[in-house]
């Protein structure tokens, strides 16, 4: 029996699920995170390093990381890729700006092998802001459908409101386990 | 016995003027002893920050204490690889990835008390690692067959990257247009936007020179790129501020998170009640908000800014973040210097 499967027995077991949150900075991903735990999320600070949190949903076990996205911090991004099973890039629907940067930040970590058997979810955040790019807007900016070496999907949600959060992770953990969970 | 007898006969007649003394040494003890509480609580309060800051060192000290040991023993199985059995190098790798892995998890735990310059390190450290590993394994399996698939996928990477990045980079920059809500490209103006334009929208401004700005409202956000010699003044931001690339400025301005890029020589008189951060920055100042407008308060209140909770003066420089010396990249506004009101520099 290799690694691998008995890492894969050890997960069907416990049932635990590691998700890397990444993305720019000010994309709204420590938001996501506490207002998905239900915390407060107005005292939120710019993230210096990274959060993680473990939560119960479902009957899995969610290890979620949320790293710091400025522009000094994505260099260690990297030290957070071996087993992970789901990556969710959050996008700020406001940022045309960086909307570039975004893509092809993106687009390198796609090429890392140690990502290359996690499922992706964009989340379009703050879609409660009037003016905001809509999910398919910045799905056609950021050439999300040429992607084939993912499982992936866009859907636009608001951190602040809680829109579509629950749609989203409940996504991913279904990709996941429809890959992860259900062998032998 | 008779001795007792005595005082007690002796009190006696004295017992009606004691209750007026009584009353008067209520008093007198009630101080003394609320300045004794006082004290005593003083006493427990350096006791508990004491033996508080003395858990935290010792706590950092445990960290990266075993955080070396780990770290050593990484070096050490990596460096013994090149004696280890072909055989057994597979298991060997997936141990040492394990081991960084185990790391890894042991700085997420201690993030809670670690100062942020250790975590920085710690991170650099695991970086390092891991790019040791990969070379190692490069080195010991050359012609393995991953090795192999993962050149091609790079290779094909690169092309993808190649047919993307050089043409397109400025081109679909220009593309996607600023959102409505904006001044762009302007110079020498008064510049004004009112609550009807911006509540609850995001708002831009980008490549203006010599102006003022005065946003009188409740914008969502605020994006400011590529300023010079500017003067914006803005009501109450509800969710952050992202401001780069500009230079000579003054900006005024509340909100819940405060993000300033590649600016130098600027001036911010702020209200923050979450963070401010710097990156890429020099020469920048910092002092606490004080625009006023008539309907200033009930924009406040609109946008649910907590005004109480100002943190003005305390940047986090993420070039600098060593604990010990002050990031010599931003300042505050000395008191003599900051400026009282704004009304007449800018009508
Ligand atoms: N209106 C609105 N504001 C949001 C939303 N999500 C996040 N924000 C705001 O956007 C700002 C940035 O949010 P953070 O969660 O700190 O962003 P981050 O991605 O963690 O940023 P870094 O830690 O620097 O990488 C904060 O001011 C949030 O309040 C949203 O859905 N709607
Ligand atoms: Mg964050």
């Amino acid at each position: 029996m290799g690694l691998l499967t008995i890492l894969k027995k050890m997960k069907q077991k416990e049932k635990e699920v590691r998700l890397l949150m990444l993305g720019l900075d000010n994309a709204g991903k420590t938001t996501i995170l506490k207002k998905f735990n239900g915390e407060d999320i107005d005292t939120i600070s710019p993230t210096l390093g990274f959060n993680i949190k473990t939560l119960e949903h479902r009957n899995f076990k969610l290890n979620i990381w949320d790293v710091g996205g400025q522009k000094s911090l994505r260099s260690y991004w990297r030290n957070y890729f071996e087993s992970t099973d789901g990556l969710i890039w959050v996008v700020d629907s406001l940022d045309r700006l960086r909307l570039q940067d975004c893509k092809q930040e993106l687009q390198s970590l796609l090429q890392e092998e140690r990502l290359a058997g996690a499922t992706l979810l964009v989340f379009a955040n703050k879609q409660d802001i009037s003016g905001a790019l809509t999910s398919e807007a910045i799905k056609e900016a950021m050439d999300l459908e040429n992607i084939q070496t993912h499982h992936w999907l866009i859907i636009g949600c608001s951190a602040v409101t809680g829109q579509n959060l629950l749609e989203g992770i409940d996504w991913i953990i279904d990709d996941i386990a429809s890959r992860i969970f259900t062998m032998d | 016995m008779t001795t007792m007898d005595s005082s007690v006969k002796l009190a006696a007649p004295s017992t009606l003027t004691a209750i007026d003394v009584e009353g008067k040494w209520n008093i007198v003890s009630e101080r003394l002893q609320k300045r004794e509480d006082e004290r005593l609580a003083e006493i427990q309060k350096k006791r508990e920050q004491k033996s508080e800051t003395a858990a935290l060192q010792e706590s950092t000290l445990f960290f990266t204490t075993e955080f070396n040991k780990e770290k050593v023993a990484i070096e050490a199985g990596l460096s013994e690889c090149d004696r280890v059995d072909k055989a057994n190098l597979i298991d060997r790798f997936d141990f040492l990835s394990l081991s960084l892995q185990k790391m890894q998890k042991f700085l997420a735990e201690s993030t809670m008390f670690l100062p942020p310059y250790e975590v920085r390190l710690a991170q650099e450290t695991i970086s390092k690692l891991q790019t040791q590993i990969q070379e190692k394994r490069d080195e010991l399996f050359p012609k393995k067959k991953f090795a192999f698939k993962s050149k091609k996928k790079v290779a094909s990477s690169e092309k993808l990257f190649a047919k993307t990045l050089p043409e397109n980079v400025f081109q679909e920059k220009v593309e996607i247009s600023l959102t409505s809500c904006k001044y762009e490209n302007l110079k020498d103006r008064c510049l004004e936007k009112f609550e009807d334009e911006i509540n609850n929208r995001d708002v831009a401004l980008a490549r203006l020179e010599n102006c003022t700005v005065k946003l009188y409202g409740v914008p969502s956000a605020v994006n400011m790129y590529k300023l010079k010699n500017c003067r914006v003044f803005t009501g109450p931001v509800s969710s952050s501020i992202f401001i780069t690339e500009c230079q000579d400025c003054v900006f005024v301005l509340p909100c819940q998170q405060l993000r300033i890029h590649t600016t130098v020589n600027s001036q911010f008189y702020i209200h923050v009640t979450s963070r401010a951060i710097i990156e890429d920055c020099s020469g920048v100042k910092f002092g606490p908000y004080n625009w006023k407008y008539p309907s200033l308060d009930e924009h406040y209140k609109i946008s649910g800014l907590n005004r109480n909770k100002n943190s003005w003066n305390d940047i986090d420089d993420f070039n600098w973040l060593a604990s010990d010396t002050h990031s010599p990249n931003w300042s505050l506004i000395p008191e003599g210097e900051l400026v009282k009101s704004w009304d007449e520099l800018i009508s």
